[in-house]
């Protein structure tokens, strides 16, 4: 026996050698190339270790849908955009700074703004950054076959003939935006549009491409960091393996305001590794999970911040299949049977706020307060703990007019996609509706996908959970929804007397009387309960405290790290 | 032995044919439809469903496709617009790989190690304790192995990283975590094999003839227990190098997994079908290796055929 064990000993070091060695052939190749790009990181990154630069690291979960300016159609596309491109106008903390353009001219009508574009504009390879830039990126994003996902911000922008450009009724050259001279851009608008400015300065589609550059690479521009060159307070100098890597562009016309030198956004997936990242000292940046963020609230490295996405429960209020929700008091008794302050606690760990209205309370509203803070008391908000007597009393009439005795034969639909943090907000959404009104509240699980592509677009729900990202701080992104005639009515919301108010803020130039009627589109909606508003979202979120300067804000960005900086 | 290798390689690519012809049209039967966005335009929905060819016949389509795949090229991916389903998989697929054959090396070394060493010492302490660590492997899922490490030696020790895949000790975690199950189901093949090998009457026929216990073991057992290994190295090796999306995940690895479950969730066609083409391709190469492999370890296999 003994010599059996020596023996079985002696094969299998033979054998574990031999498999080594039938793996280690293309394991090597593979290795050496993935090795090598990293060793490149590696050395790179040590160079810049050297010189004393600022580096700062951050994760995202949310790997950008591409690298082209004109493409981009989500907040991650937007956060890149914002640091490698430099529009007419930056949004910076609410705030419009001029950029490019140095100055800028609005006429009497509020339809036609002239920018003038700064003396010696350089591009991140020394050419010439001009006028024609920025002609030739609007005119591709508008152009059907560039087929921008997020063409149609021209036409909230209400620059002249978007609709018609977009569609190719109209040429791309007939949109209204003309270079007179290298170094003027005008615009022309439609309508007042008074968030014209706010979203030039934040929605990165705006910002010049370089025609020559996109004819080199023809469909596969931007497609890697080298297949572009940048306006912006840095140039992206790598995004392989996971990684953009940022670096301060040396031909940016305010140096001064850049103070990182390199900056490395990582793509990490998984939110729970990008928390051990963090904590191993491999960030110092990292925003946290909803379900974790009650561990980390009382640590001196955390913060907050709202991000504007404003969730509720969409209506159907024309659905056929559930005829009851086409009756104001059946939605109304829907929206008082939610006890927000429970739901908050019981759906959110109490960590995102309550919306007892619509409209994200912190947009703009006019001289420099929020519509919160001009209107938050006028507005019909429905009780913070809910009111199950009210809800009960608006059922009764909704079965009343619809010849119902026996609530609980009501069957009421619940469309909610497969993701976590949803199914538990849906389901004590519908445990408050059971409970509350005695009805029978079923839950239908769909895809991401066809939620938004099929369900929604074709109304083919009853009452289905949601939210909106505002493009611009205005309480009109939000209101918007549920204009008759706009393709993200997903409410199938019709109701002409407030079609027509709505369609007054638009040409309204008086910002006062216009946020008045703004206000009172809102309550018209809150007392037809043609939403049932459920909380805004707060992103929370862990910084080393050697960092400053980081931007919070609601709209196209979210996390404005451009300008940060941070010291040794 | 050639005719049997062109015959192998022929039902190789009709079977990857097949695949391309189900998947493809399969996709279009999912639910939704890929351009998705909660701030869907029709206007700009039409652009793109012109841009990407969607507007021409099916059949045309699945003709087009064929034609562009006889060429190499996967087309553009319909969620990252302006990079090819080729780039993606070009740049990803190598880290996967690489993580691959590593857990393999590990995989395969211990667990033929433990396998032969728990069937040569049937019964005593040695072979306890490699049957638990192979009921261990095979039955703890892997993210709960990759987390358990990454909080051990990531978090607590901080011996190694927790996260990212740049270099040696990088790569070090991932590969156990990803190995275990593998070495655990390796260790549990090889020891039945061997057990059942030992019994047979060609190997008391060699004890007869006064063979030493190495030569037997080495010559007559191990080569002929290491069949179902082979056997089930196949699919294996197909589906630890073509990336796995939980390990891959937890350890910020740039591999392929994501792409595959990103792929369906976001109805990306194109990254679908190349995905499931590359997977399909590569899993159907390694059978076929298997295949030629049984040849050359079991001349029975060859005689046969």
């Amino acid at each position: 026996m003994k010599s059996t064990r020596r023996f079985a000993a002696g094969a299998m070091a033979i054998l574990m050698a031999a498999s080594m060695a039938a793996v280690a052939s293309p394991s090597t190749a593979v290795a050496s190339e993935s090795s090598s790009a990293a060793s490149s990181a590696a050395a790179s990154s040590a160079a810049s270790e050297s010189s004393g630069n600022k580096l700062f690291r951050f994760a995202t979960s949310t790997e950008p849908t591409t690298l082209d300016p004109t493409k981009g159609n989500s907040v991650a596309d937007n956060e890149v955009q914002r640091a490698i491109t430099e529009g007419l106008v930056r949004t910076i903390d609410g705030e419009i700074n001029p950029a490019c353009a140095e100055k800028w001219e609005v006429s009497d009508d509020q339809l036609t703004y002239t920018f003038h574009l700064r003396d010696g504009l350089k591009w991140s390879d020394g050419k010439d950054l001009t006028s024609k830039d920025f002609l030739y990126a609007f005119q591709r994003l508008i152009a059907p076959e560039t087929a921008s996902p997020y063409a149609w911000i021209c036409s909230t922008a209400g620059i002249q003939n978007a609709d018609d450009c977009m569609s190719g009724a109209k040429k791309p050259e007939e949109l209204g935006v003309t270079a007179p001279d290298d170094s003027t851009v005008v615009i022309t608008l439609s309508n007042p549009t008074p968030y014209f400015l706010s979203l030039l300065g934040s929605s990165t589609v705006f910002c010049p491409v370089r025609q020559d550059v996109v004819e080199q690479y023809g469909t596969d521009f931007a497609a890697t960091a080298d297949k572009n060159v940048y306006s912006g307070p840095f140039v992206l100098s790598s995004s392989e393996n996971q990684v953009l890597v940022y670096e301060k562009n040396p031909n940016y016309w305010n140096p001064d305001a850049v103070h990182f030198d390199r900056v490395e956004e990582n793509i990490v997936a998984d939110a729970s590794t990008q928390l051990a990242m963090y904590e191993s000292g491999d960030l110092d940046y990292v925003s946290i999970p909803l379900e974790q963020t009650q561990n980390y609230i009382d640590s001196d490295e955390h913060g907050s911040y709202e991000n504007g996405n404003d969730d509720f429960m969409y209506i159907n209020s024309g659905s056929e299949d559930q005829p009851l929700l086409q009756d104001a008091n059946f939605r109304l008794a829907l929206n008082y049977a939610i006890d927000h302050e429970n739901y908050i606690a019981l759906a959110t760990d109490d960590v995102y706020k309550a919306a007892t209205t619509f409209v994200l309370p912190e947009v703009s509203g006019t001289n420099g307060k929020t519509y919160g803070e001009q209107y938050g008391d006028k507005l019909h908000a429905f009780p913070k703990n809910g009111d199950a007597d009210k809800a009960k009393e608006y059922l009764k009439k909704a079965m009343d007019a619809a010849g119902i005795t026996d609530p609980s034969s009501i069957v009421l639909n619940v469309t909610c996609t497969d993701n976590q943090d949803e199914k538990k907000i849906i389901e004590v959404v519908q445990q408050m509706w059971a409970e509350t009104l005695g009805i029978d509240v079923e839950i239908k699980q769909i895809t991401y996908a066809e939620k938004y592509s099929t369900v929604y677009p074709q109304h083919d729900y009853e009452v289905g959970y949601g939210g909106w990202s505002p493009d611009y701080s205005d309480p009109y992104t939000y209101l918007e929804l549920f204009r008759g005639d706009n393709p993200n009515n997903y409410s199938n919301y019709h109701n002409d007397e407030y079609d027509k108010k709505l369609a007054t803020t638009v040409t309204e130039t008086d910002p006062d009387k216009r946020l008045a009627t703004l206000a009172e589109c809102e309550n018209m909606l809150l007392d037809d309960g043609a939403v049932v508003p459920l909380q805004f979202r707060e992103q929370h979120y862990l910084m080393k405290k050697n960092v400053t300067g980081i931007k919070f804000s609601l709209g196209a960005v979210n996390f404005d790290w451009c300008f940060g900086d941070i010291t040794a | 032995m050639g005719k049997y290798i062109v015959k192998r390689v022929i039902a190789a690519v009709i079977t990857l044919l097949v695949l391309i012809t189900v998947v493809f049209f399969l996709v279009r039967l999912m639910p939704g439809e890929p351009f998705t966005s909660e701030k869907l335009n029709p206007i700009v929905k039409e652009n793109m469903i012109k841009y990407y060819g969607f507007d021409k016949p099916l059949i045309v389509q699945y003709f087009q496709y064929l034609g562009n795949l006889l060429h190499g090229n996967l087309g553009y991916s319909m969620k990252f617009t302006n990079k090819t389903v080729n780039y993606i998989i070009g740049s990803t697929f190598p880290y996967s790989a690489d993580l691959g054959l590593r857990a393999l090396a590990i995989a395969l070394a211990f667990g033929l190690l433990l396998g032969i060493l728990a069937a040569l010492n049937r019964g005593n302490k040695l072979d306890v304790f490699c049957v638990i660590l192979a009921i261990i492997g095979t039955s703890i899922p892997d993210f709960i192995m990759g987390a358990f490490l990454q909080l051990v030696f990531g978090i607590k020790l901080k011996w190694l990283p927790v996260a990212q895949y740049t270099d040696f000790k990088h790569t070090i975690l991932p590969s156990l975590s990803l190995a275990f199950y593998t070495m655990a189901s390796v260790s549990r093949t090889m020891r039945a094999s061997m057990l059942e090998v030992v019994q047979q009457d060609y190997i008391k026929t060699a004890r007869a003839k006064g063979l030493s216990n190495l030569r037997i073991t080495w010559k007559h057992q191990i080569r002929n227990a290491i069949m179902p290994v082979i056997t089930i190295m196949g699919p294996t090796v197909a589906a630890v190098l073509t990336g796995t999306f939980v390990i891959e995940s937890m350890y910020a690895v740039p591999g392929m997994g994501k792409y595959y479950v990103d792929s369906t969730n976001n109805n990306d066609y194109s990254m679908i079908l190349g995905m499931t083409v590359f997977y399909g391709a590569f899993l159907i190469f390694c059978n076929l290796l298997v295949d030629i492999l049984y040849g050359v370890v079991d001349p029975r296999v060859r005689v046969g055929k």
